[in-house]
């Protein structure tokens, strides 16, 4: 038995948040999901809003200060991610790009992935697919393909619907999937020690 | 160990004022300010290249050329020059003159740039950045050791029976450093020519400057010309100082919150916190400088920004007044106290002569039976 390290990226800025609820719901169903497959998992939770000045800061300076900087390394070095964001103006939210914006474009390939978002109605429910998902292929991670929206209605009740429910342990059981077959040694990539010899470098490599 | 300032040529408004100097005046200012640095006793002056608003250096052999007439024992070096869009052969010209002109007094530091138009606007592209700082380079250092060079690459024409002039002072090309603030590329190629690497040291936290110049160090020692303590380093540093701390901040506060760069964005306790800006009294300086030696190992120049962001002619000049008074005597003898015997100072035109006179005199003295 292995321990995986989950990595949970929450965009909500409410307290308390729906789509820091959406988010505790996956990963204690990813979790469930590792152990049933026999892993034990860690899980560390970046909540963006209280990076939101550490990332403007960034997105000026180049570099992540020392707060960031943490969250940022907690999320490249985990064995699997959970990212969830609001839905604001058709998309995610622009402190959740942000986040991924301010990221090395090589620093997360590979890495399996478990997309959630939340929005007050289901008419925002395929933002998931068609603006989460590019984001994420783009960046070279691997999305699991049960994506999971949760609008305000599936929370009615005080607990998740049955639908929200099952889309939830679907998509646990995807990522869980994923993180199992990774390599414990997977590591994230290394500017230093990917530089080509000189002699590689003169030949115009 | 050298001592010096570094000085980028931005024409920025001073925010306590709003007036925006001239370029005529910047340019003068930047003369001034060389001049400054030599009366109080450092040892290097360089200054950026740059081919965009709102930077003026775009000549910088004209104004150095001018700088070497004006001054006795300053060392005359750049910040960087662009060995990606720049023609190496023009830069063999350009700078074998100017060691002419100055006696000796002037070394480089390549850099490749991080503008994208100016590629375009010298016939490069960006995307190819660090194969033309390769092959640039290689040609610029055959076109100052070779009297006839042969030589066909990739991004220039070709070259049959050239000889660059005039040919270097005393046969001995300027020394070169490289500088990169990301790419361990240009680290490598520093060390695999034995050329000294300097890291920018001034936006970025310690830690990354820490990693990039352990690599060169690494990768000095693996090819060849000495162990890693004797790799030749050098760092930018940005300081504002006043007697007392609190006047420092108070008066340097409205040029960091609106400086290019990074300006707008974390306070000036934040990132002086997180990078090695220090804003304070001479003996803060003194103590956060002698710090840099404790992540980069002895190294051999030091050089500070002083001149950006607005700040007028008169401020900068009494910043290099407290420089040369009462920082760089510390540091000078703290640096050379604890400094050990094997690891070298930088280059100049007089130990490079000295030093190919004595391989020279090796040469010679091979059996030749």
């Amino acid at each position: 038995m292995s321990t995986r390290t989950l990595a949970v990226v929450s965009g909500g800025l409410s307290n308390p948040s729906s789509t820091r609820l959406l988010a505790d719901r996956l990963t204690a169903a990813t979790v469930e999901a590792l152990r049933a497959r026999g892993d034990d998992a860690t899980v560390e939770v970046v909540e963006l809003r209280a990076h939101a000045r550490d990332l403007a800061d960034n997105l000026v300076t180049g570099f992540p200060n020392g707060s960031l900087r943490a969250a940022v390394d907690t999320v490249v070095g985990a064995d699997g991610l959970i990212a969830v964001t609001p839905i604001f103006s058709a998309s995610y939210s622009g402190l959740f790009k942000t986040f991924f914006d301010v990221l090395d474009k090589d620093a997360l390939v590979g890495k399996p992935v478990l997309l959630g978002a939340t929005a007050g109605t289901a008419r925002h429910s395929l933002a998931v697919e068609f603006a989460m998902r590019p984001l994420f292929a783009y960046l070279r991670l691997i999305a699991v393909p049960t994506g999971v929206f949760a609008a305000a209605e599936d929370w009615a009740g005080g607990g998740t619907d049955r639908a929200l429910a099952g889309r939830i342990d679907r998509a646990a059981g995807e990522l869980a999937d994923l993180v199992t077959g990774r390599p414990a040694t997977a590591r994230p990539s290394d500017p230093f020690a990917d530089t080509p010899s000189f002699e590689e470098l003169l030949k115009g490599s | 160990m050298q001592f010096g300032i570094f000085s980028v040529g931005d024409v920025t408004p001073d925010p306590t004022t709003g007036r925006t100097p001239s370029e005529a005046e910047r340019i003068k200012a930047m003369i001034a300010i060389a001049l400054k640095a030599e009366e109080v006793g450092l040892d290097v002056f360089a200054m950026g290249e740059h081919h965009n608003p709102p930077f003026v250096p775009s000549s910088p052999t004209t104004i150095l050329g001018y700088i070497a007439a004006k001054t006795e024992s300053l060392l005359l070096s750049t910040a960087t020059t662009l060995i990606t869009t720049n023609d190496p052969v023009k830069i063999a010209e350009d700078y074998a003159m100017l060691q002419h002109v100055s006696d000796g007094r002037v070394d480089l530091m390549m850099g490749r740039g991080n503008t994208g138009p100016v590629y375009p606007w010298f016939g490069k592209d960006i995307r190819d950045g660090i194969n033309l700082a390769v092959e640039n380079y290689a040609l610029l250092r055959r076109l100052w050791r070779e009297d006839v060079v042969d030589w066909e690459g990739k991004y220039r024409t070709p070259l049959q029976g050239f000889t660059a002039t005039p040919r270097p002072l005393d046969g001995v090309p300027p020394f070169v450093w490289h500088g990169s603030i990301r790419s361990p590329q240009i680290a490598e190629q520093a060390a695999y020519y034995g050329d000294g690497f300097f890291s920018n040291h001034i936006f970025w936290p310690k830690e990354h400057t820490q990693r990039m110049v352990e690599f060169y160090r690494q990768r000095f020692e693996h090819h060849g010309h000495g162990a890693a303590d004797q790799a030749i380093v050098g760092l930018g540093g940005q300081v504002f100082m006043r007697k007392s701390s609190q006047d420092a901040v108070r008066e340097f506060r409205p040029y960091f919150d609106v400086a290019p760069v990074y300006g707008h964005g974390p306070s000036l306790e934040e990132f002086t916190r997180e990078t090695p800006l220090t804003v304070g009294s001479p003996e803060q300086v003194i103590e956060r400088t002698l710090g840099f030696r404790d992540y980069v190992g002895d190294y051999q120049r030091q050089l500070f920004l002083v001149d950006h962001a607005g700040l007028p002619l008169k401020t900068v000049l009494e910043q290099l007044d407290m420089l040369g008074e009462e920082v760089v005597p510390v540091l000078r003898k703290e640096f050379a106290a604890l400094k050990p015997a094997h690891v070298p100072e930088a280059p100049t035109h007089a130990s490079l002569v000295e030093a190919a006179r004595q391989a020279a005199e090796t040469t010679e003295e091979v059996p030749t039976r």
